[in-house]
C-alpha cells in the first residue's frame, strides 16, 4: 500500500508557492546547465534533441577517471538526495502531526461564583475594588464614554462599565451601571444613559486556577478574524514586516540582520520570519546550531508550503510566549492580554497592541511591570514601525505614542483555592480524563466563593500560628507541624463555598477536611439528642423541658465494662437537655443514647449527611467515630436548613472549548428530618453558643443567630469546631496528621478560627434568624424541673416543643394553688 | 417519550377541564405575583427578589439556563427566599422534571409558613405545582384534586393547567 505522506508529500512540492521557485510554465520543473559554452534551458522531462555525433566527439575526448568520479558524485548526489527526501519526508510528518492533532494543549480553567452586587450591600466587606482589580478592571479618569471594563470612582459613587459574560447557555450582556455609595454600602444602582433602578447586577467569576499538564502553559486561543487589525499589524511591523509576501524564509531580512550583527560584532539582530518562530517554539529546542537552523528553515518552507499564512499567523500568535503568571507561562495574545490589560485580546486598543507587540522579543526582559521605561521605549519603536509601514495613520500613532502603559493588576494564580481545585479535579476525574482536563480547554464555573476562600485561608493561617505561639512546644523545626482545615457550605443550596485543607499547599496537598477521617468527639453529640427529640414510632423520648441523668454510669460491652466521664472529671447529677449539650456532658449524652438506642444515633447521623461508617458502641455517642469535615459540615447544613439534607454542589456547569455546555448541575435537596425536630436541635445549638461552651463565638461582638458546638478528642488531639448561621456553615478541624496532643480545648484553638472566619464573613453582624415552623409551640416551664410553669411557680423560662408534646407535669405542683387556677386546670384538662 | 408525556399530559388538561366543569366552584382569589412582594423584606431579599424576576424574564424570553442561573443568583442573595424556589419549581414543571418540582414546592411551602409576611397568594401555585408534578409522575387522582383547586382558586392563571413565567411574575 502507497504510503499516503510519501503522496501528499510530492503533491505538496508541486503545490509550492511561487516565490521560492523560479518561475517556470505551471506546474513543469526547470533545469538550467551549461553546455558548450551556452546556456541551455532543458526540461526533465528530456524533449530537447539530443546529437549522439556530437556525443560521441566529447566522449572520445573526456579522461578517463572523468567516468567514474561522475558515477560516484550521481551516485552520492542520488543518496543524498534520497537521504534529504527521507529527511524532509519525516519533517513534513512531524508538521503534520501537530497542525492536524492538537495543536494547542489548553488547561482547563475553574471559576469562582460571581460576586452579586446590589443596594444595601457592604461594599468594603465584600471588597469590591479589590474584586474589580482582579478581574482587571481599569480606573478611568471621568471619562464620559466608558469602555466595558472601565470604571470610575468618585466620592459617593462608582461607575463601572460591566463585561460582558460569555457564556453558551446564561449569557450576561455588558452594562454600564453607576452605584451610589455611602460610608459602607451601596445605595442604589441605577443603568446609563437611561437611569432606569437596577436590583441587581454581576460581576462576572473571577478565575481560581487551572489544570496544566506538566509545561504548565496557559493560554486562551483566539481566531484571527476575532482580532483587531491593528494587533495583527503591531505584531507583522516588529516581528515580520514581509510575512504576507515570503514562502517562510525571508532572506533580505537575513541579510539585513547578517549585516546588523557584523557591524556591532555581536548578535543583536535575528533573521527568523514568524513561520521560523512558529516553527521553533512547536518542533525544536532553543539552541543555536547550523543544524537546527536548517531544520528550522525546512520545517518553515514545509509549513508555508502546506498551510495558508491565515493560519499560520492565527497558530503563532496563540503559541508566542509572553511572560510569566507565577509559576505558569503565559502563551499567545489572548492569554497575554488578560495578563497584561485584564481584557480579552479583542479590546485592545493600539497602544496596547503595540506593548504586546514589543514584549515578544524578550517577554521577561521587556516585562512593562519590571522595566516600564524600556517597555515604552519598544512600543513606541513597534508604533513607529507600524508608521512607517503604512500600518497606521499619523494621528493613530501620535494618540498612541502619548498614552500612558495601563496596565492591570498582577494577578497570580490564586493559592488559596488550591485544594478545592484538586477536590474538583478528583471529582472531575469521573466525568474527564486528565488528558481532557489538561488540553482541551474546559470552562469549568465552580460554586467556590473566591471572598469567603480568602477569608477562610487567612483565618486558619492565622488561627494556627496564634495557636503555636500560646503552645510553642507545639512547634518543631524538623518534625511535621500542627494542621488545620476549614470548610464552608452554603446549608440551603449545598453549594461549596470555601475548601482550605491545609495550613500551607505549598508543604502539603493532603487534604483534611475531605480526605482526612478523624475522631470527631463532642460534634457527634448532637446526633444523640436530634435521635431523642425525634418522634419515631410514638412521642420523642425527650423534649427540651427533660431532664437527664448525669451520675456514674457503667455499659457493658464486648471489650469490658465501659464507664464514660466528664471533661472536668466531675458528675453533674441531674441536669436539664440544654445544660447536658452546652456543657457538652458525656455522661449525660451516653446514657441517652443508650435509651434512644446506637443505632437510632446511627441512623440519624446517616441520615443528616454522614457517609463514613459509624460503630455500633455505645461510645459512639460522645464521638468515637472517625469523620471528615466535609461530612460533618453536611450534616450540620441539614439542620441549618430545618431538616432539608442539600447534595453538596462543587460544580454549576462544564463548558468545553467549543462552548458547548457539556454538564450542568441542578440543585437538589431532600427532607431527612421533621423542620420541627431539626428546629429544636438548632435551637439546642444556639444555647451552645450562647452559654456553653460555644459561648466566646461572641467574644468579639459577633451579632445575630448563630449555632454552634465544640468537639476535643482524648487528649486533646483533635480540635473541633462546628457553627452555623442561617445562611453559612463551616468546620474547623485542628491537629497533627499523626494525632499527638494539643494541651488546648477546641474553645481555644479551632473557635477562634471559626469566629474570626464568619466575622470577616459577616462584617460580625449575622442576618436573619432560624426560621420557626408551624409545627413548634412555645411555653413557660420550670428550669428546675421542667414541668410547665404557670403563675406561682418560683422561676420559668421559655422553651420550644414539637405540637403535642408539652410537658403535662405543672409548676407549682397540685397542692399549691396557681393564679388563675381555673384556666390552669381549664388548660391540664386538654394536656 | 418527552412527545408521548406532552400528548398524556394534553389528554389530561382535557380530562381535568371535564371534570373542572362538573366540579363546584371555590371562591377565586387573587393569585400572586411575585412582583406584588418584590419590595417586601429587607434590602438583601429585595435584591433576591429582582434577580427572580429578571429571570422570570429570561424565562419567557424562552433563555431557560439564564434563567435558572439568576434563580440560583437569588438563592446566593438570600438563600431563604421562597420565592426563588417556586420560580424553580415552575421552570422543572416546563421541563417534565417533577421530582424537582416537588423538592423546589416543597421548599417553598416551608419557608412561606414559617414567613408571617408571605403572600396567601402563593398557595395556589404551591398547589398548581404540586398538581402538575404529580400528573408527571402518573399520580392523576390527587393530581387532578389538586389542580382543580388551583383552577378554581385562580381560575385566571390556573384555569388552563399551567402557569406561565409571565403569570408568576
Amino acid at each position: 500500500m502507497a504510503n499516503p505522506d510519501a503522496v501528499s508529500w510530492s503533491c505538496s512540492l508541486v503545490a509550492a508557492p511561487s516565490g521560492f521557485l523560479p518561475s517556470a510554465s505551471p506546474g513543469a520543473k526547470v533545469q538550467s546547465r551549461r553546455i558548450g559554452g551556452k546556456t541551455v534551458a532543458r526540461r526533465r522531462n528530456g524533449t530537447a534533441a539530443r546529437d549522439d555525433e556530437g556525443r560521441s566527439q566529447r566522449r572520445s575526448r573526456v579522461p578517463s577517471w572523468v567516468r567514474p568520479l561522475a558515477a560516484a558524485v550521481a551516485i552520492s548526489a542520488f543518496v543524498l538526495g534520497f537521504a534529504l527526501a527521507g529527511l524532509v519526508a519525516g519533517l513534513d510528518r512531524t508538521v503534520r502531526a501537530r497542525f492536524e492533532g492538537v495543536r494547542f494543549r489548553v488547561p482547563s480553567r475553574v471559576y469562582g461564583a460571581p460576586t452579586i452586587l446590589y443596594p444595601g450591600l457592604d461594599w468594603r466587606r465584600v471588597d469590591l475594588r479589590g474584586a474589580l482589580a482582579r478581574l482587571g478592571y481599569r480606573e478611568a479618569e471621568g471619562a464620559k464614554s466608558l469602555p466595558p471594563g472601565q470604571y470610575v470612582w468618585s466620592a459617593q459613587r462608582l461607575r463601572v462599565h460591566l463585561r460582558a459574560f460569555a457564556h453558551p447557555s446564561r449569557p450576561e450582556p455588558a452594562r454600564d451601571v453607576v452605584m451610589r455609595l455611602d460610608d459602607s454600602t451601596i445605595t442604589e444602582i441605577r443603568s446609563v444613559p437611561e437611569g432606569e433602578e437596577i436590583g441587581a447586577v454581576m460581576l462576572e467569576p473571577e478565575p481560581l486556577g487551572a489544570y496544566y499538564g506538566p509545561a504548565r502553559e496557559q493560554r486562551e486561543l483566539v481566531r484571527l478574524t476575532e482580532l483587531p487589525r491593528h494587533l495583527v499589524d503591531a505584531v507583522l511591523a516588529v516581528e515580520d514586516q514581509r510575512f504576507e509576501t515570503h514562502s517562510g524564509i525571508d532572506f533580505r531580512r537575513i541579510a539585513g540582520a547578517m549585516l546588523a550583527n557584523l557591524r556591532a560584532g555581536a548578535i543583536r539582530q535575528g533573521g527568523s520570519t514568524l513561520t521560523q518562530q512558529l516553527v521553533k517554539n512547536f518542533f525544536l529546542t532553543p539552541e543555536r546550531t547550523l543544524r537546527r537552523k536548517l531544520q528550522e528553515a525546512l520545517m518553515a518552507l514545509i509549513v508555508e508550503a502546506r498551510y495558508d499564512k491565515d493560519e499560520i499567523l492565527e497558530s503563532y500568535l496563540n503559541e508566542i510566549y509572553l511572560g510569566q503568571r507565577g509559576a505558569t507561562a503565559v502563551h499567545g495574545v489572548g492569554e497575554g492580554a488578560h495578563l497584561y490589560f485584564g481584557k480579552s485580546a479583542s479590546e485592545l486598543g493600539v497602544s496596547e497592541s503595540a506593548l504586546l507587540a514589543a514584549i515578544i522579543q524578550s517577554p521577561n526582559g521587556i516585562s512593562p511591570y519590571r522595566d516600564p521605561q524600556r517597555a515604552t521605549q519598544r512600543r513606541n519603536l513597534v508604533l513607529d514601525l507600524m508608521l512607517e509601514q503604512g500600518r497606521i495613520d499619523e494621528d493613530t500613532h501620535a494618540r498612541a505614542r502619548a498614552e500612558p502603559l495601563q496596565l492591570a493588576a498582577v494577578t497570580p494564580d490564586a493559592n488559596d483555592a488550591r485544594y478545592f481545585l484538586d477536590l474538583l479535579r478528583r471529582q472531575l476525574a469521573e466525568t474527564y480524563p486528565t488528558e481532557v482536563l489538561e488540553q482541551e480547554g474546559l470552562h469549568i464555573y465552580s460554586t467556590l466563593d473566591p471572598r469567603l476562600q480568602r477569608i477562610a485561608a487567612e483565618s486558619l493561617r492565622k488561627g494556627i500560628e496564634s495557636i503555636e505561639k500560646r503552645r510553642p512546644s507545639l512547634v518543631s523545626k524538623d518534625g511535621p507541624s500542627l494542621q488545620g482545615c476549614i470548610v464552608a457550605i452554603r446549608p440551603q443550596t449545598g453549594e461549596l463555598l470555601a475548601l482550605v485543607g491545609g495550613r500551607d499547599y505549598r508543604v502539603s496537598q493532603f487534604d483534611r477536611c475531605t480526605q482526612a477521617r478523624r475522631q470527631v468527639g463532642s460534634v457527634f453529640k448532637p446526633f444523640v439528642y436530634i435521635a431523642a427529640l425525634e418522634p419515631f414510632r410514638g412521642p420523642p423520648v425527650i423534649t427540651l423541658a427533660s431532664r437527664l441523668d448525669d451520675t456514674p454510669l457503667e455499659i457493658q460491652t464486648p471489650s469490658g465494662p465501659w464507664r464514660p466521664t466528664n471533661f472536668d472529671r466531675d458528675f453533674h447529677g441531674e441536669v436539664s437537655v440544654r445544660e447536658a449539650l452546652e456543657q457538652s456532658y458525656n455522661v449525660a449524652t451516653a446514657r441517652l443514647a443508650q435509651r434512644v438506642g446506637i443505632a437510632r444515633v446511627a441512623d440519624v447521623a446517616q441520615r443528616l449527611g454522614i457517609e463514613s461508617s459509624l460503630p455500633g458502641v455505645p461510645s459512639l455517642a460522645l464521638g468515637t467515630a472517625e469523620l471528615a469535615p466535609l461530612e460533618l459540615a453536611r450534616a450540620y447544613a441539614t439542620l441549618a436548613s430545618e431538616g432539608v439534607r442539600p447534595t453538596t454542589q462543587t460544580v454549576e456547569d462544564v463548558v468545553d472549548g467549543d462552548g458547548h455546555v457539556m454538564e450542568k448541575r441542578r440543585l437538589r435537596f431532600e427532607r431527612v428530618l421533621d423542620a420541627g425536630t431539626a428546629f429544636l436541635a438548632t435551637s439546642l445549638l444556639e444555647g451552645v453558643a450562647e452559654r456553653g461552651t460555644a459561648r466566646s463565638v461572641r467574644a468579639g461582638g459577633l451579632r445575630g443567630p448563630v449555632a454552634a458546638k465544640t468537639g476535643t478528642t482524648d487528649e486533646e488531639r483533635d480540635l473541633w469546631f462546628v457553627g452555623y448561621t442561617p445562611e453559612l456553615v463551616a468546620v474547623v478541624w485542628v491537629g497533627f496528621d499523626t494525632p499527638r496532643g494539643l494541651g488546648i480545648p477546641s474553645s481555644v484553638g479551632a473557635l477562634p478560627i471559626w469566629r474570626s472566619f464568619i466575622e470577616g464573613v459577616t462584617g460580625g453582624v449575622v442576618r436573619g434568624g432560624f426560621p420557626k415552623p408551624p409545627m413548634i409551640e412555645q411555653a413557660a416551664i420550670d428550669p428546675g424541673s421542667g414541668a410547665l410553669a404557670l403563675s406561682g411557680c418560683p422561676s420559668s423560662r421559655d422553651e420550644y416543643f414539637l405540637a403535642g408534646t408539652l410537658p403535662t407535669e405543672v409548676c407549682p405542683a397540685d397542692d399549691v394553688q396557681p393564679a388563675g387556677g381555673g384556666l390552669f386546670h381549664w388548660l391540664r384538662g386538654r394536656l | 417519550m418527552r412527545a408521548l408525556r406532552r400528548d398524556v399530559l394534553a389528554l389530561f388538561a382535557v380530562w381535568l377541564a371535564g371534570g373542572c366543569a362538573l366540579v363546584p366552584t371555590r371562591a377565586p382569589q387573587p393569585a400572586m405575583h411575585i412582583r406584588d412582594v418584590a419590595h417586601d423584606g429587607d434590602e438583601t431579599r429585595r435584591a433576591s427578589q429582582q434577580l427572580v424576576l429578571e429571570g422570570l424574564r429570561a424565562d419567557s424570553a424562552h433563555e431557560f439556563e439564564r434563567a435558572r442561573s439568576l434563580y440560583q443568583r437569588a438563592l446566593q442573595v438570600d438563600s431563604g427566599n421562597p420565592y426563588a424556589y417556586l420560580a424553580l419549581a415552575r421552570q422543572s414543571a416546563e421541563e417534565d422534571e417533577p421530582e424537582l418540582v416537588l423538592q423546589y414546592v416543597d421548599r417553598a411551602e416551608d419557608l412561606l409558613s414559617a414567613d408571617a409576611d408571605s403572600s396567601p397568594g402563593a398557595e395556589v401555585h404551591l398547589e398548581g405545582l404540586r398538581g402538575l408534578a404529580l400528573a408527571q409522575t402518573g399520580e392523576t387522582v390527587e393530581a387532578r384534586e389538586l389542580l382543580e383547586r388551583a383552577a378554581q382558586s385562580a381560575p385566571d392563571v390556573w384555569g388552563d393547567g399551567r402557569l406561565d413565567a409571565d403569570e408568576l411574575r
